[in-house]
């Protein structure tokens, strides 16, 4: 006997990350899901947000990693409430990791949330978790053909940070290709150059970061 | 990539499937698979005839049927389709702005159960 199922195959993930969603709509926590590849720099430009927004709003952090807790160490350092996921070899987070690691964090005098994903320029792109937004950081050591190499990563994305601008005499990145080429692929794309290390560019980044968090809290109604 | 999870997902939603009709058994499974959907289809074949072991689907087949990837121009206002897994620019007039009608599907659609 044959039985018509209409089910797209990742509907427990997009379930879960839906729940994820309400939950973080009803404490007003805007929640940013941050991927790049390994080394571009992700928790580096972390700490420097929450050392540039430190007063200004309330963040919170999720890292994920295969393995170990050196990120979250970091962190916690700053004295931001943090959970560390380890996947123990799953390559990206899903909505299932997200909902546990949530439950530990108290998200109503939260803000904003930082999801900081495992180092992969492939699969974080393919799973929701309940973010608002995702955001890519690239840094320009790997190079200028990422955009077109990884596409659905900037497609997915609604903010790409160039980092590691202090090394534009050292590489032979070319930067204005970076840009074009993102553009291309979304042309909705928020662009930022930052120099996490000196600091170049990173007010444009926090101001911009703090007022699309702010504008959501002021938009979303609280349960 | 992910065939493991994937495969996992379709048994799981045709076990519950299968559970809810009355039946105990799956003979058949079909899918639906994007060719942008960057999931592979011999890949998921292979990890699939490892995993149904020991779930009412032991005994099934998975039956894939692939989708292309297609999209409708807004330069040219023409529709295409492609073998490519990923377009940037229109086949017909080279416009980057399109948008997907296809290619990304990952369903389960139907089960074949006694």
């Amino acid at each position: 006997m044959k039985i018509n199922v209409v089910s797209r195959i990742l509907e427990a993930n997009d379930r879960l990350a839906m729940e994820n969603r309400k939950l973080f709509d009803r404490s007003g926590t805007y929640v940013i899901n941050l991927m790049s590849a390994p080394g571009a720099g992700k928790t580096t430009l972390l700490k420097k947000t929450i050392t540039g927004l430190a007063g200004q709003i309330r963040l919170g952090v999720v890292e994920g990693d295969i393995q170990g807790t050196y990120d979250a160490e970091q962190i916690g350092s700053l004295d931001v409430p943090v959970v560390q996921i380890n996947t123990g070899g799953a390559c990206h987070l899903d909505a299932g990791m997200i909902s546990e690691a949530v439950a530990s964090l108290d998200l109503e005098g939260m803000d904003l949330l930082v999801i900081e994903n495992v180092g992969n320029l492939v699969c974080p792109a393919e799973f929701n978790v309940g973010e608002h937004m995702k955001v890519m950081l690239l840094s320009i050591s790997e190079g200028h053909d990422k955009p077109l190499k990884y596409p659905l990563m900037f497609q997915k994305s609604s903010a790409l940070v160039i980092n590691k601008i202090d090394l534009k005499p050292y590489v032979d990145a070319d930067i204005g290709k970076i840009r074009k080429d993102a553009l291309s692929l979304n042309p909705s794309l928020n662009l930022f150059e930052v120099s996490c290390k000196t600091g170049e560019g990173m007010d444009g980044w926090l101001n911009w970061l703090k007022e699309t968090a702010i504008r959501h809290s002021k938009d979303s109604p609280r349960a | 990539m992910h065939e493991v999870s994937i495969a996992q997902s379709i048994l799981e939603i045709a076990e519950k499937e299968c559970r809810n009709a009355g039946h105990s058994t799956i003979q058949s499974i079909e899918v639906v698979i994007g060719s942008a959907s960057g999931i592979l289809p011999d890949s998921l074949l292979m990890v699939f005839e490892i995993l149904k072991d020991e779930t009412l689907a032991a005994g099934a087949s998975l039956v894939i049927r692939e989708i292309p990837l297609g999209g409708s121009c807004r330069g040219c206002g023409r529709e295409f389709t492609t073998e490519e897994q990923f377009v940037l620019e229109c086949p017909h007039c080279g416009s980057p702005d399109f948008r997907l009608l296809s290619g990304r599907e990952l369903n389960i659609t139907a089960i074949e159960v006694q």
